[in-house]
């Protein structure tokens, strides 16, 4: 009976393996780099979404982002641009490569509340310079 | 003061490369990847806009047209509400038609939401449908 004292003593002290910890680490970094995309969005732009319900998780890869905050101002893959006439530059200087429909999604978020005058010009840009869009919305509960 | 010498640099040389601080710096550069990353996708409606100059000889006067006027939804100048937008595209059976036949003509009056828009954009695209905006003359 005395002699379980010690022994229960010596389990206590057993380390815990961390040599194969930083190889984990490493591993999963790769991981992230081969699965993951760096964002280009603005992260500071001030857009409400639309609503409806037969929005979709974006299957397609986006070539390019255009964006248009409650402002009216036009962003393209997060830099300021003056007109639709720019987007549709940037659009087709971007799309000069592709070879398949599936490299021509452009993705485009939209505030809510702009009207016609706004957004129209940025959406037929997009049509013109040949990119299929991929208008960004929330889905209808 | 020489013997001083001699044993730091011999320390010095025997010393071995410090990797007791690589799993940490691995795991810093996992949380950097953790929030420079998107790993939700956004959802979206997919439409490709056909672009082009307005053809009287090839463009049907039965093409389906689609009216926004502010609040409003127009069905070939029937006032439906989108639900009813809906069910009146899908009875087209779009999906089992030539691509050509599948354009819905899109027109917006002057102050309509995006909201409104997007409604439609998505209702008729849900419906296998080409959406061709309709461009007011100037």
């Amino acid at each position: 009976m005395s002699r379980r004292v010690p022994q229960r003593k010596k389990r206590k002290a057993i380390p815990v393996p961390i040599a194969s910890m930083g190889d984990i680490a490493f591993l999963l970094i790769i991981f992230f780099l081969v699965c993951s995309e760096v964002s280009k969005d603005k992260a500071n732009l001030q857009v409400t979404l639309p609503f409806s319900e037969h929005v979709e998780k974006v299957k397609a890869q986006v070539v390019a982002r255009v964006a248009v905050d409650e402002n009216g101002e036009i962003y393209f893959d997060g830099a300021r641009v003056e007109n639709a006439k720019e987007v549709e530059a940037e659009v087709r200087s971007v799309l000069v490569d592709t070879v398949s429909d599936d490299q021509r999604h452009v993705q485009f978020k939209c505030d809510s509340s702009l009207t016609k005058e706004v957004f129209e010009p940025v959406l037929k840009a997009i049509a013109a310079a040949g990119g299929i869009i991929e208008a960004v919305g929330e889905k209808n509960e | 003061m020489s013997r001083k010498r001699y044993s730091r640099e011999k320390k010095h040389r025997s010393g071995e490369i410090p990797t007791g601080s690589f799993s940490d710096i691995a795991f810093l550069l996992i949380i950097y990847f953790l929030v420079a990353t998107t790993l939700v996708k956004v959802k979206t409606i997919t439409a490709d806009l056909p672009s082009g100059e307005k053809s009287s000889e090839t463009q049907s006067d039965k093409t389906p047209i689609v009216n926004l006027r502010g609040e409003e939804v127009f069905f070939n100048d029937k006032k439906v509400e989108m639900k009813l937008l809906n069910e009146r595209l899908a009875a087209l059976d779009l999906g089992e038609k030539e691509p050509g036949d599948r354009v819905i003509m899109l027109e917006s009056a002057k102050g309509t939401p995006y909201e409104n828009y997007f409604q439609a954009l998505a209702t008729i695209s849900a419906n296998d449908g080409v959406v061709a905006i309709v461009e007011e003359d100037e």
